[in-house]
């Protein structure tokens, strides 16, 4: 079959395909989820999460187990989302203790009812760091959140959260307002400095938690004189405000940003299903064809270790196999293709059986040719178009194993994937804890995936099929 | 003769599952072995132990001793070649030793007894959906047949495509989110309450708990099977002698039950049960989300506690069973289809 040959069956196949709806809503999908894949870094908000999904320290400025931000959308009280802030305005500044200071303010819109759970400065800083932060509310007062004093830093990440280091500074600020008899039955300990940063003051400023809403400035000052010394640097400098509701998907009971997490896990589906199919297909088909064309004893052999193959229970075998060898996601790949291989061979076995008594292989058999040539260049290209059904509708199931395998915790660690986001919900007992965002996305993409596979397949088998009967 | 074809086809079933075992048994040799060194040690701590008023020399003796026996009579000092075989006939004969962690509910640690505690509850899962899963589906594709390319053809068919790829599992956990979290009609998981209610009580409380469960195997399951059961009836409706039974005047359901469904019997009833075994290996995970005690459950806890006798007495009559549906399955047919009893090609 030449080139020539091979674009005009392609354009006729083209032709044909254009009518199938189904199909077209399959190849528009499959088209974008590869777009995703290729443009990844453009729709993840934390870059680096491939590698640090089972980071914890990577993900302690999330809050665990919140629900999408656009759930606001649907809850009377709206709570404020974690939003993070690495632009800080620079200016100079005297303040009346420090003297001269370099300041870096975050502004920060707040027009939530729910006030987030944390304020987290982070910088990265060399030599000693020192810093003091304030808070300026939008009726005008400062609270003074307190210092961070660090030294001895080589190029570090250093870390400041309000939440556990502010509590005696914004203790004192409630002081100031709150009634006596509502400050004697609390303490600096168990108080939460974000409900008392984000609400009007008052008498009853512990209890009520009326939402100030407004902008809000944090101040980051840094005494001038110590950014002179050219031993002490201090970069980077970012605001995480921690909130209720997190991201597009919410995050998991380990702070995790599931979106990210669903998003890196598409490559690997893709990738584990797209490869595993056309690889088990090809072998398959192949199979078929040097069973059916060498007859006698080959044929025999080939038949039985093919029947051996047919009587075993893939997804339990497997389970065993992971559970006792532990292998990386290479070899589950391997091991998907050592058993899902003889799908098509019997369909192509009959149906080589049929080309093999045609006359023009006959021709060119007298003409000299070899049997793989005759196997490869006038059966396989009859028969593979046949096969591009079989391996698109092979790909769900692969993508289900893979997922069931990490849903019982077999899956490779060194990677993301649905099924071991699933495993995470499910060991955390998501479902019983209404932690729908946890359980629907990678589940509904596993579907999805599996749908769009269905689609093309099934709209291929529709056109390929009819036209291998009249041969 | 049927009998004959049948005895063949039993006798080739059974020589696949011992070819298996043998198979499985070379793989996991070293796996296995480990586990029974590690039993024997425990066994002759324990025995040791038990003993009284013995000197340290004459301990170190029987326990050197006690642990060569047993070393013997697992044939541990044997050859590679012995050793696997034995342990395949082990499998074979259902002999699957002691399990490490796991134990029934009479406390056994007996492989075989834990195994077959669970295998009724699977079976009985299983079985129930299906049977309903069966008649849906023959229901359905009928109705798909009849008009194809209808209404209720195209809608019934995208479902299909929609749900290819769904995995039980994961239909599962959603199906608990909304039943037991959100609306709190079912029990999440089980068999039955605690404490287990008696009498009449018990069936329904048995009944309540399978709920849940069967829904998510009957939910899937039917789509498939009345879509291939459309393709196998569309193709005998387009015959010749279907027609001339239309012509003779003979009632449409009567051509569809006596004529189509006959004719198509063979592959219909090939293709059904192929699906349902199919399902029934895929759906092993889905029990360890129901907390279902069957076999399937019984992988996710033998993996958790990295139980491996159990792991492999599961795995082994797992093999046995799909190997005794393959079977039937080519029974039926042969039942069905008369040219297989006479040795023909069909």
């Amino acid at each position: 079959m030449s080139m020539k040959d091979f674009n005009f069956r392609l354009l006729e196949f083209w032709s044909d395909f254009r009518r199938e709806k189904a199909g077209l809503i399959g190849l528009g999908i499959l088209l974008f989820s590869v777009l995703v894949v290729l443009l990844e870094p453009v729709f993840l908000p934390y870059k680096d999460v491939n590698g640090n999904w089972r980071n914890i320290s990577y993900w302690e400025d999330n809050s665990d187990s919140a629900p999408p931000a656009w759930t606001n959308i649907f809850t009377t009280k709206k709570s404020a989302t974690t939003r993070q802030f690495d632009k800080p305005a620079v200016t100079e500044e005297e303040d009346a203790s420090y003297g001269p200071v370099k300041m870096y303010s975050f502004p920060y819109k707040y027009g939530y009812d729910l006030p987030p759970l944390d304020l987290i400065i982070r910088a990265r800083a060399s030599g000693m760091a020192l810093m003091l932060l304030e808070l300026e509310r939008p009726d005008g007062l400062i609270v003074n959140l307190g210092e961070m004093y660090r030294d001895g830093l080589e190029d570090d990440d250093i870390r400041f959260a309000i939440d556990t280091e502010s509590k005696a500074n914004v203790f004192d600020f409630a002081r100031e307002y709150a009634s006596a008899e509502a400050i004697s039955t609390s303490d600096a300990q168990n108080i939460k400095p974000s409900y008392i940063l984000f609400s009007k003051t008052g008498t009853d400023m512990l209890s009520a938690r009326d939402a100030l809403k407004g902008e809000y400035f944090l101040h980051i000052k840094v005494p001038a004189f110590l950014l002179e010394d050219e031993n002490n640097t201090l970069d980077d400098v970012r605001l995480v405000v921690t909130g209720r509701v997190s991201g597009i998907l919410g995050t998991d009971t380990s702070k995790r940003d599931i979106y990210s997490g669903v998003v890196a896990g598409l490559k690997w589906a893709l990738f584990i299903g797209i490869i595993t199919s056309v690889i088990s297909v090809l072998i398959g088909v192949l199979y078929g064809i040097i069973s059916a064309y060498f007859g006698g004893f080959v044929d025999t052999a080939m038949s039985f270790v093919f029947e051996v193959f047919v009587s075993i229970p893939v997804l339990p075998v497997l389970i065993v196999m992971s559970a006792i060898f532990k292998p990386s996601i290479w070899i589950i790949i391997a091991s998907l293709i050592v058993f899902s291989w003889v799908g098509p061979v019997k369909t192509v076995r009959s149906m080589a059986l049929q080309i093999k008594e045609e006359t023009y292989i006959e021709a060119a058999n007298a003409l000299g040719a070899t049997k793989w040539r005759i196997i490869f260049k006038h059966m396989a290209p009859l028969l593979l178009p046949y096969s591009f059904a079989n391996m698109a509708l092979s790909v769900p199931g692969t993508i289900v194993f893979e997922a069931s395998l990490s849903l019982l915790g077999l899956g490779d660690p060194t990677i993301i994937t649905w099924g071991q986001i699933l495993h995470d919900a499910q060991v955390s007992g998501a479902t019983l804890n209404g932690l729908w965002w946890w359980i629907v996305p990678p589940g509904l993409l596993i579907a999805l995936m599996g749908a769009t596979f269905a689609f093309l397949g099934f709209a291929m088998d529709k056109i390929l099929h009819p036209k291998l009967r009249t041969r | 003769m049927y009998k004959w074809y049948a005895l063949k086809r039993i006798l080739r079933g059974l020589f696949m599952f011992a070819l298996l075992m043998f198979i499985m048994s070379l793989l996991f040799n070293q796996v296995n072995e480990r586990t029974q060194r590690t039993q024997i040690f425990e066994q002759v701590k324990i025995e040791s132990m038990r003993l009284k008023d013995v000197k340290a020399e004459q301990l170190e003796a029987w326990r050197s001793n006690r642990l060569d026996q047993l070393t013997k009579l697992y044939k541990l000092d044997r050859p590679l070649m012995e050793r696997v075989l034995f342990r395949a006939i082990n499998s074979l004969t259902f002999n699957f030793g002691n399990s490490t962690v796991i134990k029934s509910s009479r406390g056994d640690q007996d492989v075989l007894t834990i195994i077959m505690e669970a295998l009724p509850r699977t079976l009985i899962l299983f079985s129930t959906a299906a049977v309903v899963q069966l008649f849906i589906g023959i229901w359905l594709g009928l109705k798909k047949a009849q008009k194809p390319g209808g209404r209720l053809d195209k809608s019934t068919s995208f479902v299909t495509m929609i749900v290819f790829g769904m995995p039980a599992w994961w239909l599962a956990m959603m199906l608990i989110l909304l039943f037991v979290y959100v609306f709190k009609l079912f029990p999440s998981g089980g068999l039955n309450s605690v404490p287990t209610p008696e009498g009449i009580m018990f069936l329904l409380d048995r009944i309540w708990h399978m709920v849940l469960p069967l829904t998510t195997l009957i939910l899937l399951g039917f789509w498939g099977l009345s879509f291939v059961i459309r393709n196998i009836v569309l193709g005998v409706l387009q015959e010749d002698f279907i027609m001339s039974a239309r012509a003779r005047g003979i009632p449409e359901s009567r051509v569809l039950f006596g004529h189509t469904m006959r004719t198509a019997a063979p592959p219909l009833v090939t293709i059904a049960l192929l699906n349902l075994l199919g399902s029934i290996s895929g759906a092993i995970i889905f029990e360890g989300i129901f907390s279902w005690p069957g076999l399937g459950n019984l992988y996710w806890v033998a993996v958790q506690q990295n139980d491996i006798p159990v792991l492999m007495g599961d795995l082994a009559i797992t093999v046995g069973l799909y190997q005794a549906g393959l079977v039937l399955l080519d029974l039926i047919y042969g039942f069905l289809d008369p040219r297989i009893k006479v040795g023909g090609k069909a």
